[in-house]
């Protein structure tokens, strides 16, 4: 079955088996290796992409559920403006440690701060509790998206003041 | 304390970095483990599916190891597979490789097998309890007459203490990848692993003389490890090379989550009982008699290594004028246990820190004055002979109470428990732990590091050490760059690999920047002293010819550092890192549940050489901690078996207190031991906040709600 859809901008169509995992599209037959698998059972968000601007964990989706709609991978964010500048507030605080959950976290992290980036905390943790990471107990994760508030909010008034 | 930018940053945040399973090559097969699903019994017959074409499959089984069946470890009992005895469930049985993965998992699942079933202990109590199943010999420490008191003037508690197994929860799970090149009879893995040269020893033992040459390399990225990659890629590595030389083509096993949690090794469950005699006047403990029982799962694997850090560290940072100590090892039918961060230090601790708040509470004295009484001091004598060189654990503590208004809290709670129907609680604890291997180990293994200086003035820095997440290769770069005065970014740390790299020991027991990144500072300042230049840089451009030049160095243990085997006594650690916590936590009475609100940690690791990275493995050991005391649970009374992370509970970003970090004698020249001891010391914290906050007493690990639901009820009736 052809499965039209747009990934990371652009439009591409595949012909595969209409039941296929979306996490299994992306990693075998577009390369998309950020998208990595931990659970498989939507629990860990190791491989959050964004379908339709909602995250989601893409092992769970079947690829035919993606006819017609849009999936943005973090290689896709990390090309945007808003991604560059969360990656480097992850790179700011050494946020990382493994790596293995940390494409996802840029997703959800994106996600959170494209539509409200609040910088309240127990907001931040609840956008998070989605995506397990076993190294890193969050902490650096969360001053991560918490500075990206703030440097957010200094473009803002920046722009105001222009 | 400079917090440079990690090396892997950028590239982990963005996904470019290959771990394993991003690794792949033209015609390679996938590969996977067939295992036994049965506790203990006999294999009686193996049936393939008809609708499928036996010969499209590689299958390997004990008949096809050309080497020895048998994964080498400290006690070298675990065979890779098994063709007829069964000893626990996840026992490999066969590995079979197929181009096509979906087909492999179908045919996989259609193969029977037939049992025979024999009765099993997979229950961590009856293993524990059931003194006819320990194997192995007793390993003891007396100091100082042993136990020996007159009991009659002091007060006499006797208290056993459980922790159950936890699954370490790398977020990558295990793989293998491992190509056999006929040309030269060569087999190179590639895989997520801590010990690269452990999983080589592993491969020429099940290749025996069949191949001539193994080289093992680590895949770019490694997704978390924390000890649960020691030794089972030793196994995982051994049937991949078993397969890729039968089919003669590159083969990859990835496990899947599921089985990850079900085969793979976890942190040893615990039975730990103290009999203690306490002057009920002044609380000074006079004497302690602790039994420290770990099940070692169905073979034993490495636990007699565990066994031994557990009953060193068993006495605690207390001084304990008497002691004896012994250890066992337990059998059960379940997979072996082996390596997680603290290894069998934090059954031990939590212990004897649960321990020291009961004594409190039984001769009336507060957790602080118990631990003011006892606590280890400069020249008090450790259970192993060894003497406190430093006062920096009361110092830790002293700290701890100040930033946290310990005292103050404590009374408060008191007060507010008697008027409130929610509850709070504050728990004290204080901890040690030793770098690198225990006794002897590092005069073993001789580690060796290599440095490389390039004609462009780079330095290639080549170790066997790890980077599985903890920060090693920036911080290890970190350290030849200050001691050089070249460029961080010149400074690099290359992939180990047993073909390049030389032996410098595996990346576990805390020892990564202690013993390595200590050896290779000194082989900096070594080259230093050697080519007598303080720029190096304008030495390397003045002098082309005599570069690129490789430097190396060896360990060299403190010759003082004296210890015995057999009774356990003399320097049982060269060096200890040193901690205090204190954790708040409020209670919900109406769903039996507790959040940690607050965790103070203060700890002496000498220099710290990365703030960020040393305050990440803080940040990081503690949440594992919390989920070791508060939520994880692998194994209920036999089945049904956690199955994956749906039902194994880890803790998430909504989970994690406010952290507060203090480091303590950063300007130490020393760079001690930092990846363990975070998770040594805050489950019994939690515990003894929780005590504080329900008035009831547990003396076991998970504190879910359904355990404290149970002793609520059962102290009530």
């Amino acid at each position: 079955m052809i499965i039209n859809f747009h990934l990371n901008g652009k439009e591409t169509s595949i012909d595969t088996d209409p039941m296929r995992r979306l996490l299994d599209v992306l990693r075998e037959d577009y390369k998309l290796i950020s998208v990595k698998e931990s659970c498989g059972e939507g629990e860990c968000g190791a491989c959050t992409v964004l379908l339709n601007d909602i995250p989601v964990t893409s092992c769970l989706i079947n690829i035919i559920q993606v006819d017609g709609g849009s999936v943005i991978t973090a290689e896709g964010i990390s090309e945007t403006p808003l991604g560059k500048l969360i990656t480097d507030c992850y790179e700011e605080t050494n946020a990382v440690q493994c790596g293995f959950c940390f494409p996802g976290f840029l997703v959800t992290s994106y996600h959170y701060l494209n539509n409200d980036p609040d910088i309240d905390e127990d907001k931040i943790k609840w956008s998070l509790s989605g995506n397990i990471c076993r190294c890193t107990g969050y902490r650096k994760i969360i001053d991560a998206v918490q500075l990206a508030c703030h440097k957010l909010g200094d473009q803002e008034q920046k722009h105001e003041s222009i | 304390m400079k917090s440079k930018p990690r090396k892997d940053g950028l590239a982990k945040i963005t996904g470019k970095c290959r771990f394993l399973d991003d690794y792949s090559s033209e015609n390679m097969l996938h590969g996977y483990l067939l295992y036994a699903t049965i506790d203990k019994g006999t294999i009686t017959g193996i049936s393939y599916p008809r609708d499928y074409d036996l010969n499209e499959f590689t299958i390997v089984q004990t008949s096809d190891i050309p080497g020895q069946n048998i994964v080498p470890e400290p006690v070298s009992d675990q065979p890779f597979m098994t063709g007829k005895e069964v000893l626990h469930f996840g026992q490999v049985i066969m590995g079979i490789a197929h181009p096509d993965l979906k087909k492999l998992m179908g045919f996989i699942s259609a193969i029977k097998i037939k049992y025979e079933e024999e009765k099993a202990i997979t229950d961590v109590d009856t293993c524990l309890d059931n003194k006819v199943y320990h194997f192995g010999e007793c390993m003891h420490i007396s100091h100082k007459d042993g136990a020996k008191v007159d009991p009659e003037h002091l007060k006499h508690i006797e208290e056993v203490f459980y922790t159950q197994h936890q699954e370490q929860a790398y977020l990558e799970p295990q793989g293998m990848l491992a190509e056999y090149n006929p040309k030269n009879n060569t087999i190179k893995i590639t895989g997520t692993m801590q010990c690269p040269f452990f999983v080589q020893e592993a491969v020429k033992t099940i290749m025996g003389n069949a191949v001539d040459i193994v080289i093992v390399e680590t895949s770019e990225g490694i997704g978390g490890a924390f000890g649960g990659k020691e030794d089972f890629p030793n196994l995982l590595a051994g049937i991949t090379a078993l397969l890729a030389y039968k089919a003669c083509k590159t083969v990859k096993i990835k496990l899947d989550r599921v089985d990850d949690l079900l085969i793979t090794t976890k942190r040893h469950p615990s039975r730990v009982a103290i009999v203690s005699y306490t002057d009920a006047i002044t609380g000074e403990i006079k004497a302690v008699n602790i039994d420290y029982r770990l099940d070692a799962g169905a073979f034993q694997t490495l636990s007699p290594v565990v066994l031994h850090r557990g009953i060193l560290h068993a006495g605690g940072g207390y001084c304990l004028p008497r002691c004896e100590i012994s250890g066992f090892l337990h059998q059960s039918n379940t997979p072996p246990n082996g390596a997680f961060r603290g290894f069998g230090a934090p059954q031990a601790i939590f212990a004897i820190e649960s321990h020291i708040d009961n004594i409190g509470r039984a001769i009336g004295k507060t957790p602080l004055e118990m631990r003011q009484i006892n606590i280890l001091r400069i020249n008090d004598e450790m259970p192993s002979g060894q003497i406190v060189k430093e006062d920096h654990l009361n110092e830790c503590l002293s700290r701890v109470l100040e930033i946290s208004d310990y005292t103050n809290k404590h009374k408060q709670f008191e007060r507010y428990n008697q008027t409130h129907k929610d509850k709070k609680g504050i728990g004290l604890v204080v901890a040690l732990h030793g770098g690198g291997y225990t006794g002897n180990g590092e005069k073993f293994l001789q580690s060796k590091v290599k440095m490389r200086l390039d004609k462009n003035g780079e330095i290639q820095i080549f170790v066997a050490n790890v980077e599985m997440g903890q920060g090693a290769h920036t911080t290890l770069a970190q350290m030849v760059n200050e001691e050089l005065n070249i460029p961080l970014e010149k400074v690099n740390v290359q992939i180990p690999n047993t073909g390049k790299t030389p032996n410098s020991g595996p990346t576990v027991a805390s020892r990564t920047i202690y013993i390595v990144g200590t050896l290779l500072q000194k082989l900096a300042a070594k080259i230093k002293l050697e080519l007598k230049c303080d720029d190096l840089m304008a030495y390397i451009q003045d002098h082309q010819e005599l570069f690129p030049r490789d430097y190396e160095l060896s360990y060299k243990p403190d010759p003082n550092d004296d210890f015995d085997d057999k009774t356990n006594q003399g320097i049982a650690y060269h060096d200890f890192s040193w901690a205090a916590c204190v954790v708040e936590i409020e209670y919900d009475p109406l769903q039996y549940k507790a959040k940690v609100k607050k965790c103070w940690n203060v700890l002496d690791i000498g220099r710290v050489i990365n703030y960020d990275i040393a305050l990440g493995q803080v940040y990081g050991g503690v949440t594992q901690a919390l989920g070791w005391a508060l939520t994880e649970n692998i194994y209920k009374k036999g089945y049904p078996r956690t199955r994956g992370f749906t039902d194994y509970t880890l803790p998430t970003a909504e989970d994690m207190p406010e952290m507060i970090v203090k480091f303590i004698h950063t300007d130490s020249k020393v760079a001690k031991g930092l990846g363990e001891i975070p998770m040594d010391y805050p489950a019994p914290a939690v515990r003894n906040a929780l005590i504080q906050a329900t008035g009831v007493i547990i003396n076991d690990l998970p504190l879910t709600p359904e355990r404290i639901y149970q002793e609520i009820n059962r102290s009530s009736l």
